[in-house]
């Protein structure tokens, strides 16, 4: 291994340890919780259950897709997209039960974290979109997996705003 | 099926569905989803609503 790509390896981890370090602190500050009552637990059973499912047919299909047409993306980002697809899926479906936030969890804030993320994610790809780093050689570098990243936050808090919206006309109609 | 029942002792003590759901410890989709019959709580959930609502099982969620 080179020094670039040691030095990429370790920014990789070191990125993953600090996520890991955030998330930890928002558990320890109360914005993120895991209880869930009866009902969302066996939603998000279901969920899981999906998203599982999905993971296995986008490794499936990712395969496939390198036998057949060559490399076209880098291992991490192709495993990126399997696993961003599958939580797409775990999530929509958990919001579509109502069970994707605990009862502790302050959907304004979740949402607002999320938006984050996105923007910040989806900045990054934009920018190396722009200096021509994403693509090298016609191959989807590692560098994709911000805005794959970005872009599902971003699909799963649109689903979140939309379904809340459609929900309340709902109830105010009920 | 609808629990309209539950919906009727739940208004006569002029709670909310989400009061009901905070004294009972759950999400107040989860108490809409029992009241519209999309859901059917566990027996331990079913106990604690009576208790909140001052009702026995069969009056609340005994199909007659």
């Amino acid at each position: 291994m080179d020094h670039y790509h040691a030095g990429v390896t370790l920014g990789i981890s070191v990125g993953i340890l600090a996520g890991l370090f955030v998330i930890v602190l928002l558990f320890k500050k109360k914005v993120l919780d895991m209880h869930f009552d009866e009902r969302q637990e066996r939603a998000r059973g279901k969920a899981f259950q999906y998203g599982f499912f999905t993971l296995i047919i986008t490794i499936y299909a990712y395969g496939v897709s390198d036998v057949m047409f060559g490399r076209w993306c880098d291992v991490l980002t192709g495993g990126a997209i399997c696993l961003a697809i599958s939580l797409c899926v775990f999530a929509v479906t958990c919001i579509l039960k109502d069970a994707y936030l605990s009862l502790r969890e302050k959907p304004r804030t979740v949402m607002t974290m999320f938006a984050l993320i996105s923007a910040v994610n989806l900045g990054l790809g934009g920018m190396y979109a722009f200096s021509g780093d994403l693509l090298e050689n016609g191959v989807l570098t590692f560098r994709a997996v911000n805005p794959i990243l970005g872009l599902a936050t971003l699909v799963i808090l649109v689903v979140y705003i939309v379904n809340y919206l459609l929900r309340s006309r709902e109830e105010e109609a009920e | 099926m609808k629990n309209l029942r539950l919906k009727a002792a739940r208004a006569a003590l002029d709670l909310s569905q989400q009061q009901l759901a905070d004294d009972v410890g759950v999400s107040r989709q989860t108490i809409n989803a029992i009241e519209k019959g999309d859901y059917n709580p566990t027996i331990k959930l079913c106990i604690a609503i009576c208790r909140r609502l001052g009702k026995t099982l069969d009056e609340l969620f005994w199909e007659s």
